[in-house]
């Protein structure tokens, strides 16, 4: 098996659910300080590739790798060790309910750092505020809006500065403005601190804004790879209806022949 | 119906299916404790504490000190029962002397154990699961995991470890609430003043029964905590799930406790008969 060259490779994956095929022979490539947008419909697989990667799902068949780690082969010591590098967002926010704000951004720099009580509120207070969440850190996630949720979830999975940022539907459920920002926070993030992004989402404007290269999702496979403006002009049916939101194409057909007719 | 099986195969089916879910689940729960261990471990060796000891002593407070109320005063009436139906049977041979040993042995090597098992996996194996269930649904779970967290190290550890080491307080502090209900008793009832019945429990009273007691609780505080968090973070079926579970949490734990009691009474009997 050849050595990856890529931030992260997924090479053939099968997943399935029961009797649901969610991936079927998917490959993807990520490059470094890359910001790639998977776009699909609901249901089609895209935060499976999330868990995927992380490697809280083991694929049925096919390689993951992050670097040059190969996720699907690592045992859990080494697994937890590359997790580390990676932050995720999940799409509804995912805090631990029974802490705080600050306790949630704080708990990955308390249980796998050596840094003091001191540096732990600095890092927290810099990245509560990165996310404009700073006022509300006494807070408990129940007390909180969906969309703030989510930036404090942002703020969690940045303390400990990741090389890749994993976004399940990073914007959906926010106003314009949060959702603008939210953006323009990926977006420097990478700029910045050369972070690689892979964003998961079904919000056009969101997604053409962040991405530097957008793929479509669609049974099981990537169906159409190309960046931003070139995507928009696709002549690949599905991904022109998905990109209109019309009601007529092959998405409802629900068959791969109208793609490869043309 | 032409295709239909006879009814011998679709019990024998039956049995099949329920025995290996039984063994699935016996497997599950074994290797979610050797897991647990195994990362707490991997921690240790990684020169860092398995867990924070705030959340230790958090489920010490909640699993050992506030149940002392529960445990004591189901045992201080059990003691009560005991004695009486016990005395007034064996006054009739003049024999209530044994009453104070009989409660003595009786709570200290089994009813002790015994009832604060199932009043802990009711009281707090429930509440485990539920807590962990609840967790899992809403992908805390998946999210600690996510971070590089260990999740059986940070949210199982501290839950396994302070029933663990609580349950056998827990007894104690039960079997000294029987002792006293039933030295109540004997007063009132039997006319055994209170340094009698004490000598009469020293007497009969052995270390044996004292340690076999206090293994059981040990064993049973593993039990619940694995059973229940076991539960708790395999739910599946949101809010539904997390009932479901908790109710086979509970009612897994009390069988296991017992069922774990009587195979222990059977080795034991067996192996040390007198």
């Amino acid at each position: 098996m050849t050595t990856p060259k890529h931030m992260v490779e997924l090479r053939d994956v099968c997943m399935q659910f029961e009797e649901n095929k969610v991936l079927d022979g998917f490959s993807l490539n990520v490059e470094p300080q890359e910001r790639l947008v998977i776009m699909g419909q609901s249901g089609s697989g895209k935060s499976t590739i999330l868990r995927l990667i992380l490697g809280t799902l083991r694929p049925n068949a096919g390689s993951i790798f992050f670097k040059r780690f190969e996720i699907t082969g690592l045992q859990r010591r080494k697994l937890q060790a590359v997790r580390q590098h990676m932050g995720m967002v999940y799409q509804y926010s995912a805090l631990l309910s029974s802490r705080n704000v600050r306790e949630n951004v704080a708990l990955p720099l308390e249980e796998l750092t050596d840094k003091s009580r001191d540096e732990i509120d600095k890092i927290v207070d810099e990245k509560l505020e990165l996310v404009g969440m700073k006022d509300s850190k006494d807070l408990l996630p129940e007390e909180l809006s969906g969309g703030m949720r989510k930036r404090v979830a942002l703020a969690r999975a940045l303390v400990l500065e990741p090389e890749l940022m994993l976004l399940d539907e990073p914007s959906a459920g926010l106003d314009p403005v949060i959702a603008s920002v939210i953006d323009e926070l990926i977006i420097s993030l990478s700029d910045t601190a050369k972070v690689t992004s892979i964003t998961v989402t079904h919000e056009m404007d969101s997604a053409f804004r962040i991405g530097t290269r957008m793929a479509m999702l669609y049974q099981g496979k990537i169906i159409e790879e190309a960046e931003p403006e070139k995507f928009k002009q696709s002549k690949n049916p599905v991904v022109a209806q998905f990109l209109s939101g019309s009601t007529e194409g092959p998405i409802l057909e629900g068959s791969l022949d109208a793609i490869t007719k043309k | 119906m032409a295709d239909a099986q006879p009814p011998p195969v679709l019990v024998a089916q039956g049995i099949g299916h329920i025995s290996r879910n039984f063994l699935r689940e016996v497997g599950g729960v074994f290797w979610f404790i050797v897991n647990t261990f195994e990362e707490m471990f991997e921690r240790i060796q990684q020169g860092r504490v398995p867990f924070r000891a705030t959340s230790f002593f958090r489920h010490s407070q909640r699993a050992g000190v506030d149940s002392v109320p529960l445990v004591g005063l189901v045992s201080f009436f059990l003691g009560l029962t005991m004695t009486l139906l016990t005395g007034y049977q064996l006054q009739r041979f003049g024999t209530e002397r044994l009453i104070p040993g009989l409660v003595a042995i009786g709570f200290t090597r089994e009813l002790g154990p015994l009832l604060t098992g199932i009043m802990v996996a009711a009281r707090i194996g429930a509440a485990f699961t539920a807590e962990l269930g609840t967790m899992q649904v809403s992908e805390e779970v998946e999210a600690i995991e996510s971070m590089g967290i260990g999740p059986l190290r940070f949210l199982v550890a501290p839950r396994m470890l302070a029933l663990i080491l609580l349950m056998p307080c827990l007894s104690t502090a039960s079997n000294i609430a029987a002792i006293l209900a039933s030295s109540l008793i004997c007063k009132a009832y039997f006319s055994i003043a209170f340094p009698y019945f004490l000598d009469l429990v020293k007497d009969s009273l052995l270390i044996r029964d004292i340690i076999t007691g206090i293994f059981k609780s040990f064993l049973f505080g593993l039990l619940i905590a694995a059973i229940a968090c076991y539960r708790g973070l395999t739910v599946k079926g949101g809010a539904a799930g997390v009932g479901i579970s908790t109710t086979s949490s509970v009612v897994t734990a009390i069988t296991a406790v017992i069922g774990f009691d009587t195979l222990y009474n059977v080795i034991y009997t067996t192996f040390y008969p007198t």
